[in-house]
């Protein structure tokens, strides 16, 4: 009789002490969560500032002079036809460059409407997105003139909050 | 006389057994539960590191410096593999432990970045600077990551070289007053005793026994602060970015066409000469043809970059 009191309540002990450690655990994997998502907001907070300035978005040389936060939109066209190659190369759920001034109607460009349009998704944005204003630059051929057109845009690039 | 003795029944045998496998079993649990808090500690702060990456890269072609300090002695592991399209920067984090480096297996890949370091750096603080790399065009910014306690003396460089690093204030970057136990960067083979040594006829830097070849300031540093193995396998990776940014530039040549703006750039004699190198060596044979490729974007009508 003594022998199976003890047994249950080392049962009972033994579960106690599972549940607490579950508990534990719980708690530790809820916080991995939240860091993974802080690293993802700080990633992209961090990235939307200096990704203008990539090589794969830059102006460079090419509107007269280096440009800081100047995004040559003819190159970034090239990068949309070439997104499959860089995948995960940001470390980022979307990114995508939209027309602020002159304000358009948010038609998405592609191929055959480029430059005649407002929204560039390189990366169909998923989860929340954070912005930064930039130039949009490009060379346009007006009355047989080539001249440099650069319009107010946004950059937005998105991450996914883990939960 | 009676003897009266401890009387070990079965019912204390049965306590003892269970309570060990308990105890046994919580232990088990808490060891288990630590080293997965510091994995996850090590993979946080390799991701951090690589978050904090992300302001170095430049605008125009400067160098910057950050100081980057962690809580406890810490070892970063520096590893590049390339495999894929552009290849991976790779980071693992050790940190001391009662006086005991504790090895993860979290590896932190990043693609777009480019480390040069020895195998691991170690210490609780660390000098980040990094440089774009042109070739001709921006490619990217190089990272170099070396630790506060080593000291890299650039006492007899070339003016540029030391105007540039004066200009950095990195602390263990000296320029003068070099003391003993600093790395001794030698540019010219005068009777000092040499750790590194850079040939700047031959774009070459030698070090520990092995030769590697530069082209660029940028990649001569990156020479000078990394091991061979790490370096050779960047210069892969960077090959590999130039070529997928000609591809850029070959399709903006062709949108441009149709607006009347063509550039004239060859591009296509160029990608040929950069799928061909496989190692920094084969870098130097590039020369003629990237300041042609620069002197031709400059005449356009239409510059590419």
């Amino acid at each position: 009789m003594k022998i199976q009191q003890m047994a249950f309540m080392l049962i009972a002990v033994t579960l106690f002490f599972v549940l607490v450690g579950m508990f534990f655990i719980m708690i530790l994997f809820s916080n991995v969560k939240k860091s993974a998502s802080l690293l993802e907001e700080q990633n992209a907070l961090l990235l939307v500032t200096k990704l203008a300035n990539s090589p794969e978005f830059s102006c460079q040389n090419v509107f007269g002079g280096p440009k800081i936060n100047c995004i040559d939109s003819d190159k970034v066209m090239a990068l949309k036809s070439n997104i499959n190659k860089y995948s995960g190369f940001w470390g980022v759920s979307g990114i995508e460059i939209r027309k602020v001034y002159p304000e358009g109607s948010r038609i998405e460009c592609t191929s055959e409407n480029y430059p005649e349009c407002d929204e560039i998704k390189l990366i169909s944005g998923k989860g929340t997105g954070i912005g930064n204003f930039v130039a949009s630059c490009r060379k346009e051929n007006i009355n047989n003139l080539v001249q440099d057109k650069c319009e107010l845009a946004k950059i937005i690039v998105y991450y996914e909050v883990k939960k | 006389m009676e003897k009266r003795g401890f009387e070990f029944s079965f019912g204390w045998l049965f306590a003892i057994i269970v309570g060990a496998f308990i105890l046994f079993l919580a232990i088990y649990g808490v060891t288990r539960i630590l080293d997965t808090g510091r994995d996850v500690e090590s993979a946080k702060t390799g991701k951090e590191i690589g978050i904090l990456l992300n302001p170095l890269e430049t605008s125009f072609e400067t160098a910057e410096s950050v100081l980057l300090t962690m809580p406890v002695e810490t070892r970063i592991y520096n590893r590049c593999e390339e495999e894929g399209f552009f290849g991976r920067q790779v980071i693992k984090i050790s940190q001391k432990s009662f006086n005991k480096w504790k090895e993860t297996d979290i590896d932190i890949g990043f693609k777009n970045k480019y480390i040069f370091s020895d195998g691991f750096e170690e210490g609780k603080n660390f000098f980040i600077f990094s440089k774009p790399f042109e070739f001709p065009f921006k490619v990217t910014d190089l990272v170099y990551l070396t630790s506060i306690k080593k000291e890299y003396c650039f006492a007899d460089a070339s003016d540029e070289v030391k105007e540039e690093l004066e200009e950095l204030k990195q602390g263990n970057l000296l320029v003068e007053n070099c003391t003993e136990k600093s790395i001794n960067i030698c540019f010219e083979t005068s009777g000092r005793e040499c750790d590194v040594i850079v040939n700047e006829n031959l774009k070459s830097v030698k070090k520990n026994a092995s030769i590697v070849y530069y082209e660029t300031d940028a990649l001569m540093y990156a020479a000078i602060f990394s091991d061979k193995g790490n370096y050779e396998c960047q210069i892969s990776r960077l090959m590999k970015r130039t070529d997928e940014l000609l591809n850029l530039y070959d399709e903006k040549n062709s949108i441009l066409s149709g607006r009347a703006c063509s550039s004239n750039v060859d591009l296509i004699s160029f990608k040929s000469i950069i799928n061909d190198i496989q190692n920094s060596e084969q870098l130097v044979g590039a020369t003629a043809e990237l300041n042609e490729l620069e002197i031709q974007n400059d005449r356009a009508d239409c510059k590419l970059w």
